[in-house]
Formats: C-alpha cells, structure tokens, sequence
C-alpha cells in the first residue's frame, strides 16, 4: 500500500538544501509546492526546461504568414483600387504599407497562442479546483511531495530520511 | 540564492517576512472598505456617470456638438487618444522592458502599473470609437467579409494600423497583466475566509497550486511576453504617431516623431504612475514596498524621456527653418507666436523646463515634489498633443481656410468623463485585487530586503 | 382543352383585335408619334437635333394645352401613359426668360419630371450669362411662404369674387393708378393699357433701385428714351465711377461676360479698368487700378475726366492721390478713343450727363456707347413721388401693383405705407405676402415666372419668350389675364400673347404653328431684320452740370449704398442658398453690416478683427434723422471718412410671411423676435438712407454720423484670414507687361509660373558638372511606381483662369443647387462649418512681405504678422476653390475603409455609404475642400428654417441625381459625376466617343466668363487640354506633389500700358 509524504518547510533555502539531500540518497522528489518560483530547484529535482518559447515564436511566425497573406488578398489580388495613386500591383510595391499590420498580428498571435497553450498544459483554467496540500503553500510555507511509489525504498525508510530534514511539519497519507 | 550589492539601497525595507508581505497585501482586501476610497471613488463615478452622459448627447445628435469645423476636423478627441495611450505605455515598459533589464525594483509597482496601462488604454480606445461621424458602423475598419462582395479595409491607412496596435496592445497587456495575477489570487483564494469572495477568488486563480513545473512555466511565459511587449510598445506609439507623420500636413510630416511620440509616452506614463502610486503607497500603508528609491528611479526615467522630448521639440524648430519649406518653417513659427502660442509655451515649460528640477537629488526624493511635477507633467504632455494637432491644423496651406477652434463644453465633459471612469477603476483595483507582485516580491525578499541585507552586512 | 390552357396579355390579345395584332411586332408601341413628328417640314428650322426638338415640341404642346385651359386641370401626370417627350430619370430643358425688374437672362430651365430644379444661361441662343441671383431663382417656385390663392382683406377668397372687388374698387372717383415695375412685356403692357382705358386708370412704373438719372442723361443727350447700351466687349479702356458693372449695376449680368472677352492675355491685347469708387465692390476688387473716393467726389473726378479729354479743364480741386489716377486714367481713355468707356454708377443727372458728354468726346458714341432705347429701368421717380403724395393727400381711390414692393425700397417707405392706408381699394398681384401686398386690400398672386408664359422685350426687334416649365402649384393667375378680365375682355394669358405677336393665330391652328414652337425652343424669335443704330448726340453744354459737379460738397463722414451681389434688391431675400452664398469681397453671409475703413474704425476703437468668437462692435449710423445700428465691418478699401451699407436687407420688418429663411436666426437655428414678438429682419432697410433730390433717389448720402453703441454682433463668414502670406504656389500673378515679354517662354519657365524645382545629384542639365542647376521638376519625383494617368481612357479635368475670374460667385450656387449641397445657416457658418463644394478664396494684396521686412531690418516673425493686414486699398485676387482632384490624393491613402478611392478617370470619388466619419481626410487635404456632416441637416430643429430638405414644399428642389448625404460622413466635390456618367451615356447611345464640351459641370457651365473650363485632359484636342499646356497654368500647391487634375491659370493685371 502506497503513502503519499507531504513535507513542510518555512524556507526556500531549507527546501533547496533537504531536497538535495533526499535527492542525493536517492529519493524522488514528485513535487514541490511554493508561494514564488524557488530559483535553482527544477534541476535538482530534475524538471526539464519548457518549450512554451519555441510555441510562441510558431505562432507568431502563423501571424506573420496569415497577415501578409491576407493583406495580399484584400489589396492586391481580390480588389486592387487605385488609392492616393499608390501601387496596388504585388505584394512587394506594397509591404512597406502592410508592415506595422504585419508586425502587430504576429505579436497579437504569439502572446495569445503562447498565453493559451501555457494556462492548458499548466491546468490553470476558470473553474479548476486547486491541488496544493496546504493552503499556506501559497504564503509563506513549501511543501514537498514525495510518494512510494516513484520510490523503491519503503515508507518507513522514506520517512526516516524525511525526518532527517530541517523540517516543519510531515503529514502521510494513504494514496 | 543569488546576492545584491550591499551598497545598493533595499527596495523593501523594515524586518518582513514573507507572511508579512502577504498580509499587507492581502490584509486590505479582506478587511472592510476605508472611508477615504468610499469617497473618492464616489467623486470619480459621478464625474464618470457626467462623461458618460456627454457621449450620449455627442452620439445622438452629432459630432457638431464638439467645436471641431471643415478647418481643424480633429482636436480634443485625438488629443485626448494619444494622450491616453501614452500614459498606457508606463505599465508595459515597467513590467516588460524592465523585466528583460532584470530591474528588481519594478516588482513593488509593475502590477498597478500594468493596471493603469490597462484603464488607460480603455480610455484610449474611446475616443476613436466615439469620433466617427458614424460610430455604429465603426465595425467596418475590420476586414469582415461582407454582403457587398469584395469590400475591404484600406491597409494604407494608418488609422487601421492604429486598429490593429491598440487592440493588439490591450489584449496583450491584459494577458501579461492576467497571468502575473494567477499566482496572487490563489493566495488571496487561501487566506480568504467568506464563502462567496473565496468562491470568486478560486475561480479567478484558475486553481493554481504553485507547483515547481507551474512556476517554471510562469516564469518562462513572464520572459517570453516581456520579450514580446516589450517591441510592441514601441510599435504602438510609433504607429500612433504615424497618423501624423505620413500626411502632408506641416506641422504632423515629420520623421521624426515615432521615437519622440515613444518617449514621450514614457514620460507621461511614468508621471501618471507616480501621481496614483504616490496615492495609493499612502492609502494602502505600502510605505514600505514603494518607497522613496522607487520614487527616484522613476524619476530618473523622467528626467530622461523628458530631456529626449525637449530635444525632439528643438529638433522640430531647427528642422523646420532649415528645410526652408514656406509652410513648414512657418507651422512651427505659427506655433510659438501664433494664436495658439500660450498652448506651446505651456508645452514647453510643463515638458522641458519642470522635469530638469530632477536634476536635484533633493526634488528627486521628495514625494511632495515629486506629486506635483508629476501632475504637471501630465498637463504638460496634454498640451502637447493639443500643440501638434489643432496648431498645425488650424493654418495649414490656404491662408484662405485658416480658422479657430474653440471647445465646447462636450469637448470638456467627455475628457472629465475619461478621467472619472479610468480613477473609478483604479479604484476598484486597489480595493480587490493584489495591488503588488506577491510571489515576484516574496523571491527578492532576501536579496533586497533591509534586514536580510544588513544581515549579510554583518 | 385544360391541357392547351393559355394566358391572355388582355381583352385585346383574347379577341385578337386589329390593333393588338399591329402593335404585337413592335418592341415601341409609340413609335407613330415620332413618325409624325419626323414627318414635320418645320424640323429643318429647327436649331437643334431632332431628340431636343421633340421634348420641347412635346412640351410646349402638353404645356400650351394646359395654359389654354379654362377648366380645373388634373394637378399631377399619371406616368401610367408615358407623357410624350418626358422620360423619367431624364432631364428635360426649356429656354425661357428671366425678369425680375431688374436682372434680365434668357435662360434655360432644366427639368426633371416635371419638376424645374436647375437654371443656367441659355448658351446657344441667349443674351448673357445667369449670374449667381439668376441661378438660385427657381428656389422661388417652392417657396412655402408663397400665396396658395386670391386675398380679399387678407382672408383667402376666389377669383370671381375678386373681380367683383376690382370692378367696384374702380368704379369709385378719384385717381386710380396701376403701379408696376419696367414693364417689359408688350403682352403686359397690352393689358394694362387695356385695362386703364377701361378702367380709367393711369400706369405708373417705378424700379427698386432706380437708375431713371443714367435714361434722362440718354434722353437728354441724345433724344432717345432708353438705357443706353454699352458694348465693353470692345472697350480697350474702361473708367468706371461708382458703377459696378460686374456685379449690379444696370443691365449687368451682360456687361460682365463682354467686360471679359476683352480680358483673354493670349489675345495680346487686354482692355483696362480704372476704378473710382467709395466700397470695395466687385468691379473694384478686378479693377486694374482702383482708387478710393468720397461719393461726394464722383462728381468731381467725373468733372476732371471731362475737363482733361475735353481740354477744357484740369484735375485741380481733387487731393493729388485721386488727380493723379484721374490723369492716369484720362490717358488710357485718349489712347483708346473712340474705344475707351465712362460709366457712372450715381443716380445723379449731372454725373450721367457728363459722362455721357465725355463718352461723347472720346467717339466712343456708336462703338462703346450706343444710343438705341433699351426698355430697362424706365421707372419715373418724379410720377411715384407725386404717387405718394396723392396718396397720402387721399386723392388716389385704386391702386394695383405689380412686380413692385415700393412699401419695402421706397425712398421714404414711411410715407408710402401711410398713403397705402388710405387708398380704398388696394391690390397686389405679387407671389408673396411681401410688405405691399399684405397691406393691400386685396391680393391677386401671379404666377411664378416659371409656371407662366412671357413675352419680354428689351429693345430692337427681339422678342425673349417665357414658357411654363411646370404647372401652377398654387391657384394663382397670370397678372396680364387678371387685367385683361379686369379690362373686361376675358382671354387667356397664352392667347393674349399669341395674338399681340401674330394676328392671324387661331387656337386651332396652335398645334402645329412650326414656327412658334422653334422659337420656344430658342427662347426667342426676331419681329424684324433692322438692327437697332445708335442715335447720334445732340451737341450740348455740360458745362453747367460741369461745375455743378466740381462745386459738390462733402461731408467728414460720407455714406455709400450698394446692392450685394447675391442679395440684390432684397426681392429674393428669402433664399437660403443666396443667404448662405459668401458676398464676394467680404465673405460675409446671412448679414447686412456697415463697412468701414481700418483708420475709422481704430480711431472709433471699433472691433477689427471677426472670427467665430471675435464679434463685429455694433454702430449706429444717422442720415438726415433715420439711423440704423448694424454691425462694423473692416472693409480694405473702403475710402477713409465713408461707409458703406448694402440695400436689399431688412426684408419683412413687420414680420411679414415672405418665407423662413428671410429672417435672423439665433445660435440654435431658433428666429430671433423683435421686441414686439414678430421674427427679426436680417440686417437693416437702408432704401431710406438715399437722398432724394425731386423724387429721385441718389444712393449716398455726404453727410451721415456714425457712433458707438457698446454692444456687439457676431458675424458668420466663410473666410476670416484675408492675405495669401506670400505664399506663392497658391496664387500665381503677373503684370501684362511681363506677361507679353515671356508670353512665349515654355510652361514652367516664366518668371511668374516657374515650377518648382528639386535639385538632383545628377547631371541633369548635361553640363558636365553636377551642380546646383543641375534639378527636376517636382512632378517627376515619385515615391513609389504609380497608376497610370496619362492617356488612359477619360482623365477629367478642369483649367480655372484667375485673369477672366471676376469673383461672381455664380458657380457657388450653381453648385450649391446642383449638388443638394447642405444649407446650415449663419450659426453654424460662424464656426467654418459651411458646407460649400465650390468656394471662391479672396485674398488682399499687404503692404508688407518678408523681402520688405529683411529691407527694413523687421524680424520674420513681426513680418508675418504684419502680412496678415491687407493694404487699405488692396489689388484682390478671386481663386475658385473645389476638390482638386488629385492623382496622389492624400485624403485617399488616409482613409481607413477606402471610402475614397481614385477613380480610373481621374476622378477622387467619395463613397458616401461606406464612410463611417474619420475626417481624417478632411484634415490631410492641403485645400481643406472636404465637407463634413456634422449634424442630420435634413432632420435636426437647428436648420428647419433653412434647409429646403426640411420644408416639404422646398424639398422639390433637390436634385434627385444626387445624394442627400446623411449625418456624419464627408462629401466633397465630385466634378458633377452624375453629369459626367450622363454625358458618358448619351455618348455611348449615339455610338460616338464623347464630344469636347459636350459635359460641363455646374460650375463650369454657370461661369459667365468661360473661367472655368472642363474637359478629357486625356483628348488631346480638348480644350481643357490646351489650357493645362497653356504656359500661364499651374497646380496650386504644386510642391506638395499630390499631382491635381485642376489646373489653374496666372492671373494677369493690366497695369501697363495697353501699348507694352
């Protein structure tokens, strides 16, 4: 039967340093619970970087695109007028009046885009119920999660490490 | 845990905690709304309802109810636009552009900041709505396909680009903005006791539970969108000033005035910035997060956009006599010894002369002085829309059609009204939501907090 | 047979009777109608193509049908039968005549469903150009004020028993008179003499502004009673003292057009024009030299003219300013001789007499001057004064007036409203309720000129014909039918005219009198080969009336009176569009005003500068007791020590109902009330102001008061800033001397039309050296690769010649009619939001410029703003100002819709509907000629007194080709489009590419002088063409390079001598 480990602390420098060790005697650490980004975890509990930049930049590059395009269609190739004299004949006679548009539209596509695809993959969405353990998570106080199943030691051992911690509080549950 | 300079001032002073700065925070939202923000907001939504009612009058029965005439078609309306915009433009360079600087001292004031970009733009986008002659049909500048067959916008035009920056603009702060509150709600979320703001609170926070995956991705998101804000609010008033620099107009046919019109919205922004923090710092007890040293780095940014104005204002004048252009050299005549001159000259002095007195470390720290010039600044930038639109306009090419243009009481009223509206929404900011940057404050607790860093001293 | 079921197309096709079977070939069921009409042998006199011949020959015979008939006639046209000759949505045009008293035009009415909408000069046939009085007349037909029916005691009543009242008014004893304006028409005339010998009644004649002194001197001079006619076509040098020929003076819709004949630079030869006058008026502002006189010395200048062309005298007695231009101008009148020209425009015998006398002297008699007894202004002052009198003294029991409103512009119309009063039986055949009418006792309307037949005769054997363009609208009767059933022998109008001109008609015989018809098509017909010969002078001594004229005293402060050019009289004062129509020199509307000179008004410490907020200081000027108080207006050129003052205002000062827009409106469009509740009058009635010397009226006064009351006056003009500030690609002018010396210089190169220029880092000259001569026109920069212009299809253009350009202004209300353009009224004109398309830009001549101010060591600051005071007598310059048509339009880019778009004949098309009202456009026009609707014109209270939209009746005056632009969007020029397209089509039907001239826009057509030329820049053989390679144009603005299809043509001032 497994057991989830939720370990308090009331430092970030206390939480960097425990997990360092429990990740050195080598405990997975499934998840830390803070009030502020703690700079120089992720490594050591080992989260990969995320590519919401790359996600961003595809998506404005789709703005770029589809703005040029559009314009192109509206001016050049479905109805080409004569306006104050200025060329209407191809795209390339009449970028420069199409660029602030152009610019404009990748940056309204890649903020929305990136802003859209980062609230999905984080779950935060209108309506989500929150998960942190402990509503002081989101004040002053870090949890860390720890749980025996990503883990070949046993609870008992798991917990001896824990309390080997400069710790606040430890509550276990059942999973 | 990275370390600060001792010599550098603490931006947060006194012994905080991190609980402390929470329930500063926090603390005035949950307790009961103080008199003083029951009278002023108050004040501003009956000089919001005033405005309010003008529009309503100006829609139905037309735009001659403002002084505009066939000489000068555009006055209070486009000031008031530009105007508008610019002061948005303190917010998202505060977040963005001093986000990529890694300027810790933007934490204490990016998030009213970011909200006083976000009501002044709305007070922005008014104007262009209500000075179409037609403003039910105002859905017409966006490339709908339509009934008509190939009916298309005009791509040529600035004022369409002026439609895609503002709404590009808008949406974007107010995602920047948005996505910077998540965290901060949920903090509200869990101290908050009464049932239904709770229930509002969590639905606001989107049930963030400030994972290390979540916050890794906040912060990346935080980067990239200040790294994308941060061209974009230089674009915007570029474009904005582009409605005056691609006509033939003497007076608005200047090169010039993308990076001029750009400064001079930072300069006006960081001016209306310095009138509400100065408010609210006092109103909120936050003497302790916005203190003098933010005062003072605003400050500086004032003097230097401010100076970067002055220039352009002299580069203007040389400009226009050394082209040698009749209409040119004289628009620009015509504006300092004109009929319009008391115009410029309050220009000048509200724009050029008053933010030098920064020059002095004294008037720099001095949050007294400080709200004044502010105030003044922004009168200041005020007239210099009015300069460069109504001057230049009312003597153009054809002496024959040189003319006047008087305000009428509409022109006032919906102005008064912008301000009324924008004051009562800040309000209501600072009453309900988290007025500062809770989980960005809390990460430089220790590197610039007065105690930690006495600590480290000894 | 269910299964063979068939429809009928009706009974006909059921039966299928003979006729059906005939007409179920033909596609055109009326086409034996034309057949017939082709059949007429009287098609080959006709002067035009058969398809105008038979819309006229159509309506002349709808028309004479209906004039003829006795019997309540159906008021409107069932289009269910298809009225020969009318097709909806096409116009119809019918010459006819124009009389009012005063101005006399043949002109051409244009039609459309009946409705007359437009007026203009009939070209082909007709005498004189319309001027902007003539144009806007047929506002006059929809006037809702008009009187709907015979009045008895002002309660409406019926003909008969009006002619009861009549025939019991004359039988009464006393002096019965019938009181008219000239009587022009010998129809008329026959009438009247009829009816006075029935009646015992005697016809007295009288003008509103009488000009009985100039046909005295003729008669005096030479024996013959009449105007004389003056030819300024062949006049090589032209003094005139005090008239204002080009604007209002005597027969001046003529003498304007020929005045600029003699004005074309390309001729080599230019006639010149000396003015002598006390107000800046519209001769003034185009006179070559121009100087300023006390109307106390007209006499004198005019004794010194005589003097020296005579050699019997000297210009002593005159201050040396004036001798000096009086010695000038004697000169050029020598050199031209026998073609040189004196008109006098004061209403003083002596003054007519002596010019007449030097006229005399220089030959001009028979060449310049000639002496054949025109009918105009043959009103007889003395007759109306003793009138009067009668009157007053009881002594008159009838009275009937016609075509006159002596209770508004008599002399003393004090005395005549009394006297009305006690006449017992008073009558009024006016259209309105005016001041005389309503105080009649009975009002019989006439018919307004365009429902009613005329025949008008101005002197030799030309008859001038008036046909009815629409019926009736209200139940009135022709004057001449009412005296003729007063006479006793009841006829009908039409018939009376036919049978004065030919005896042997018949009414039967009327359908086909081929003849007639193309004289009604003409507008005209001659009773006779012989052409009028100039009476030889009957060699008299002027001396006398010589030193009765040098003798003249005058006062410290003088009074001159003048008519305006759009308000005239005050006999239209109830039309909005000449309201609203700018006075050519001060660009004032909606208001009479005092002008005075800059010195007067500073030592009066009067207001000299108005402008929306800036308000003209109210004075209060007495003649001899009377005194009005109106507003001061700084007039350049008004001669120190005089004002000035229009008549023609103060229309209905008892709140007469002579329509809505005659009356003063406050800042919400509300009338304003007199003290005793009645609407307020515009401005004041100077006729009173006049001194009258034996019952004739002088219009000055030599010794007048002014002073200041304190209060102000705001007054609305549409143009504020008077100076063109040395700008000079606006304006273009030279001298004629310089003109003749490069007249031969390429386009461009001229010294005074050098294009601009760019210098260029290329070796452009081929001088092998890259140098500053080394530059490009600006035409040939070009930003980006443009659309092509040149050559393709139609480019529509228009040439505007500043030298034949008199300021008239006819083509702003051409335009104004022809375009619905909005009325908005003085309020709203005072915040520059007129809405005028076509606008003339007057500018004054300063005494300062910025080369005088580096002479004179004064900084270029201080120098402009003394450029923005005009000289106290200033050379003006009239530029006609419309949307310029540009190929880089910079209105067109701005516009974030593209509700403005070039169209690919070179047209700057503006797409109502698709405007949402940026004005963005309207402030990226560098000639600000974009209009914006800033108010629902056509619904909104503040114009309900004059907007004809918003009366039901006016409204029948809109032009329905043409948009009523709603709340909110721009307009704007558009070259008469829906002309352009009619022309296309025309062209299109009869196969062939569009004819040079054959399209004209209202503002073109309507310019008497042939200004304004419009045309295909794209056909090499227009003329608009040739005039845009003339080495005389230009673009205003050229620098700008936003390349207009509108050129303009340098203004060249005759102020060398003619022998350069």
């Amino acid at each position: 039967m497994s057991k989830i480990f939720h370990v308090m602390y009331d430092d970030d420098a206390k939480v960097m340093a425990a997990a360092k060790t429990l990740v050195g005697q080598g405990i997975r650490v499934k998840d830390v619970y803070s009030p502020f980004p703690i700079h120089g975890i992720d490594p050591i509990i080992g989260i990969k970087r995320t590519r919401l930049a790359i996600a961003s930049f595809m998506y404005a590059m789709t703005g770029t695109s589809l703005a040029l395009l559009g314009m192109w269609y509206f001016m050049i190739n479905d109805w080409p007028m004569n306006i104050g004299g200025k060329p209407s004949f191809s795209l390339i006679e009449n970028v420069t009046a199409f660029l602030p548009v152009t610019f404009e539209f990748s940056v309204l596509c890649g903020a929305h885009g990136m802003a859209i695809t980062y609230l999905l993959r984080n779950g935060t969405l209108p309506g989500m119920p929150a998960t942190n353990p402990d509503p002081r998570t989101t004040d002053d106080k870090f949890v860390v999660e720890i749980t025996t199943d990503n883990n070949s030691m046993s609870a008992d051992e798991l917990e001896s490490a824990i309390r080997a911690t400069d710790l606040l509080e430890l509550s276990i549950k059942d999973a | 845990m990275q370390r600060e300079a001792a010599i550098r001032e603490p931006l947060i002073l006194g012994h905080k905690t991190y609980k402390d700065i929470t329930d500063d925070v926090v603390g005035p939202i949950m307790g009961p709304a103080p008199l003083g923000w029951k009278i002023m907001i108050t004040i501003s939504s009956i000089i919001a309802l005033y405005g309010v009612g003008c529009i309503l009058y100006l829609l139905g029965t037309g735009i001659g109810t403002w002084g505009l005439n066939k000489t000068v078609d555009w006055a209070w309306d486009i000031t008031n636009f530009v105007w508008w915009v610019g002061i948005g433009h303190a917010g998202t360079l505060i977040s963005a552009v001093l986000l990529l600087f890694r300027q810790k001292w933007r934490m204490a004031i990016n998030r009213s900041a970011e909200a006083m970009t976000i009501f002044a733009v709305i007070m922005a986008a008014v104007f262009p709505g209500i000075h179409m002659g037609r403003i039910w049909v105002s859905y017409w500048v966006l490339p709908l396909p339509n009934q008509f067959g190939s009916l298309w916008v005009n791509f040529n035009s600035p004022l369409l680009w002026d439609v895609f920056a503002i709404s590009t603009y808008f949406s974007v702060s107010l995602v920047f903005w948005y996505i910077g509150l998540i965290p901060d709600f949920a903090t509200i979320r869990d101290r908050m006791t009464k049932p239904l703001p709770k229930k509002i609170y969590s639905i606001l926070s989107f049930g963030w539970s400030g994972r290390a995956k979540n916050w890794t991705r906040f912060e990346e998101v935080s980067l990239v969108l200040a790294g994308i804000a941060t061209p974009l609010v230089f674009s915007v008033h570029s474009i904005v000033s582009m409605d005056f620099a691609t006509s033939v107009i003497p007076g608005w046919h200047t090169t010039i005035f993308p990076p001029y019109f750009v400064s001079g919205a930072v300069f006006s922004g960081f001016a209306m910035v310095q009138t509400l923090l100065l408010i609210m710092r006092k109103g909120m007890k936050l003497e302790n997060y916005i203190h003098v040293k933010h005062v003072e780095y605003m400050n500086i940014v004032i003097i230097v956009t401010g100076s970067i104005v002055g220039v352009a204002y002299l580069t203007e004048l040389f400009i226009s006599w050394y082209s040698g252009v009749e209409y040119e050299s004289y628009a620009f005549i015509n504006r300092f010894s004109g009929p319009y001159s008391w115009a410029y000259w309050i220009m000048m002095t509200c724009n050029v002369i008053s933010p030098q007195l920064f020059w002095f470390k004294k008037i720099r720290r001095s949050l007294v002085a400080t709200f004044a010039l502010s105030i003044v600044v922004n009168i200041g930038m005020w007239f210099e829309r009015y300069v460069i639109i109504v001057t230049s306009l009312h003597r153009d090419y054809l002496p024959s059609s040189w003319g006047e243009f008087h305000a009428t009481s509409i022109d006032i009223g919906i102005f008064l009204g912008t301000l009324g509206i924008f004051l009562t929404l800040f309000l209501a900011f600072a009453r309900f939501f988290p007025v500062l940057a809770l989980n960005e404050l809390k990460t430089i607790l220790k590197s610039s907090g007065e105690s930690y860093k006495n600590e480290q001293a000894k | 047979m269910a299964n063979t079921k068939r429809y009928w197309t009706g009974l006909d096709d059921l039966h299928q009777t003979e006729a059906f079977q005939t007409l179920q070939g033909q596609e055109f069921p009326q086409h034996e109608g034309v057949d017939e009409m082709l059949g007429n042998e009287n098609l080959a006199s006709a002067t035009t193509g058969r398809r105008d011949f038979l819309k006229f020959m159509g309506f002349s015979l709808a028309a004479a049908t209906l004039a003829a008939c006795e019997t309540p006639v159906v008021k409107s046209i069932p289009y269910v039968n298809k009225p020969e000759g009318l097709t909806p949505g096409v116009a119809n045009h019918y010459a006819s005549t124009y009389y009012n008293g005063h101005d006399y035009m043949n002109v051409l009415v244009k039609t459309r469903e009946g409705r007359p909408i437009f007026i203009k000069s009939n070209a082909s046939t007709g005498v004189g150009r319309a001027n902007v009085r003539v144009n806007a007349a047929v506002m006059g037909l929809y006037d809702s004020a008009r009187l709907q029916g015979p009045h008895l005691g002002g309660a409406g009543s019926t003909w008969d028993s009006l002619d009861a009242e009549v025939a019991k008014g004359f039988a009464a004893a006393g002096r019965k008179v019938v009181l008219t304006n000239t009587v022009l028409s010998p129809s008329l005339q026959r009438a009247i003499s009829a009816f006075c010998e029935a009646r015992g009644a005697e016809h007295v004649q009288v003008d509103a502004v009488s000009h009985s002194a100039l046909r005295t001197a003729a008669k005096q001079h030479t024996g013959v009673d009449g105007l004389p006619s003056f030819d300024f076509a062949a006049a090589k040098a032209v003094v005139t003292v005090g008239a204002d020929f080009l604007g209002t003076w005597g027969d001046a819709v003529y003498y304007g057009p020929e005045w600029a004949k003699s004005r074309r630079p390309e001729n080599g030869q230019m006639s010149k024009l000396h003015a002598f006058e006390t107000t800046m008026s519209l001769t003034g502002s185009n006179a070559d030299t121009r100087t300023m006189i006390k109307p106390s010395e007209q006499g004198k200048v005019l004794a010194a003219l005589h003097g020296i062309i005579t050699g019997s005298g000297n210009a002593s007695g005159l201050n040396e300013g004036v001798a000096s231009a009086v010695l000038k101008a004697a000169d050029d009148l020598k050199k031209a001789g026998s073609n040189g020209l004196v008109v006098a425009g004061s209403n003083d015998l002596d003054a007519q007499i002596v010019a007449a006398a030097i006229n005399t002297a220089l030959g001009a008699d028979g060449t310049t001057v000639k002496y054949t007894g025109e009918g105009l202004f043959a009103g007889d002052d003395a007759a109306f004064a003793q009138l009067v009198a009668d009157m007053n003294a009881g002594r008159v029991s009838a009275l009937i007036m016609h075509g006159t409103n002596p209770a508004y512009h008599a002399a003393d119309k004090e005395a005549f409203r009394t006297g009305l009063g006690k006449v017992k039986f008073s009558l009024s055949t006016a259209g309105l309720a005016d001041e005389s009418a309503s105080r009649c006792t009975a009002m019989a309307p006439d018919h307004h000129w365009l429902e009613n037949w005329m025949d008008l005769r101005i002197g030799g054997t030309r008859i001038d014909l008036a046909q009815p363009t629409i019926q009736p609208l209200f139940d009135t009767r022709a004057a001449g039918e009412s005296f003729m059933s007063w006479a006793g022998q009841s006829m009908a109008w039409y018939d009376v005219i036919r049978t004065t001109h030919n005896a042997g008609y018949t009414r039967d015989a009327m359908y086909n009198d081929g003849a007639w018809n193309s004289s009604l098509h003409d507008g005209f017909y001659m009773t006779g080969e012989d052409m009028p010969v100039s009476a030889p002078a009957l060699v008299g001594d002027v001396s006398a009336s010589v030193r009765r004229l040098a003798a003249a005293k005058g006062g410290a402060m003088e009074l001159a009176l003048y008519q305006k050019q759009a308000i005239g009289s005050g006999d239209q004062a109830a039309n909005p569009m000449l309201q609203e129509t700018p006075d050519p020199i001060s660009k004032v509307t909606w208001d009479n005003y005092v002008t005075m000179a800059r010195v007067d008004m500073e030592a009066l410490g009067l207001n000299t500068y108005i402008a929306q907020r800036d308000k003209a200081s109210v004075v209060k000027v007495t003649v001899n007791g009377q005194a009005v108080e109106l507003p001061a207006f700084m007039q350049p050129g008004q001669t120190p020590g005089t004002v000035g003052i229009a008549l023609g205002y103060g229309r209905g000062d008892n709140g007469e109902n002579i329509g809505r827009a005659a009356f003063a409106t406050g800042e919400n469009g509300e009338h304003l009330l007199t003290a005793d509740g009645k609407p307020m009058p515009i401005g004041a009635n100077v006729f009173g102001f006049a001194t009258v010397n034996g019952g004739v009226p002088r219009y000055d006064a030599y010794d007048v008061s002014v002073e200041v009351t304190g209060t102000e006056f705001a007054l609305a003009a549409t143009q504020i800033h008077n100076t063109v500030m040395d700008r000079d690609s606006v304006v273009k002018e030279t001298t004629f001397g310089s003109y003749l010396a490069e007249a031969s210089k390429p386009k461009g190169k001229a010294s005074w039309n050098k294009s601009h220029t760019l210098n260029v880092h290329a070796d452009v000259n081929g001088d092998g050296v890259i140098n500053a001569s080394d530059s490009k026109n600006t035409s040939a920069f070009d930003l980006w690769k443009s659309h092509p212009v040149e050559g393709i299809g139609h480019r529509w253009g228009m040439t505007i010649d500043l030298t034949t350009c008199t300021g008239c202004s006819a083509c702003v209300t051409a335009c104004h009619i022809e375009n619905n353009v909005p009325v908005v009224g003085k309020d709203e004109v005072r915040r520059h939001r007129d809405m005028h398309w076509m606008r003339i830009d007057r500018y004054y001549a300063s005494d300062w410029s910025q080369e005088r101010g580096a002479e004179e060591g004064v900084g270029v600051i201080a120098s402009y703003t003394k450029m923005e005071d005009p000289s106290a007598n200033p050379q003006t310059v009239h530029m006609p100002m419309m949307c310029q048509h540009c190929n880089h339009a910079p209105c067109e880019t701005v516009c974030p819709v593209a509700a403005t778009t070039h169209s690919n004949e070179g047209l700057n098309q503006m797409t109502y509907n698709r405007c949402i009202g940026t004005r963005y456009c309207a402030n990226n026009c560098p000639y600000k000629v974009r209009r914006f609707n800033w108010f629902n014109y056509q619904g909104y209270a503040k114009f309900q007194h004059m907007n004809p939209s918003q009366d039901s009746l006016t409204r029948l005056v809109l032009n329905p080709d043409v948009t009523v632009r709603a709340r909110g969007v721009i307009e704007k020029c558009s070259m008469c489009v829906q002309r352009i397209q009619d022309g296309k089509l025309e062209a299109k039907k009869s196969g062939a590419p569009v004819v040079d001239g054959a399209i004209k826009t209202a503002c073109a057509e309507a310019c008497p002088t042939n200004a304004i030329t419009f045309g295909d820049l794209n056909d090499n053989a227009s003329e608009v063409k040739t005039n845009s390679k003339n080495n005389r144009s230009y673009h205003a603005l050229e620098e700008v390079g936003i390349q207009p299809n509108i050129f303009y043509m340098t203004k060249v001032r005759n102020t060398e001598s003619n022998e350069a």
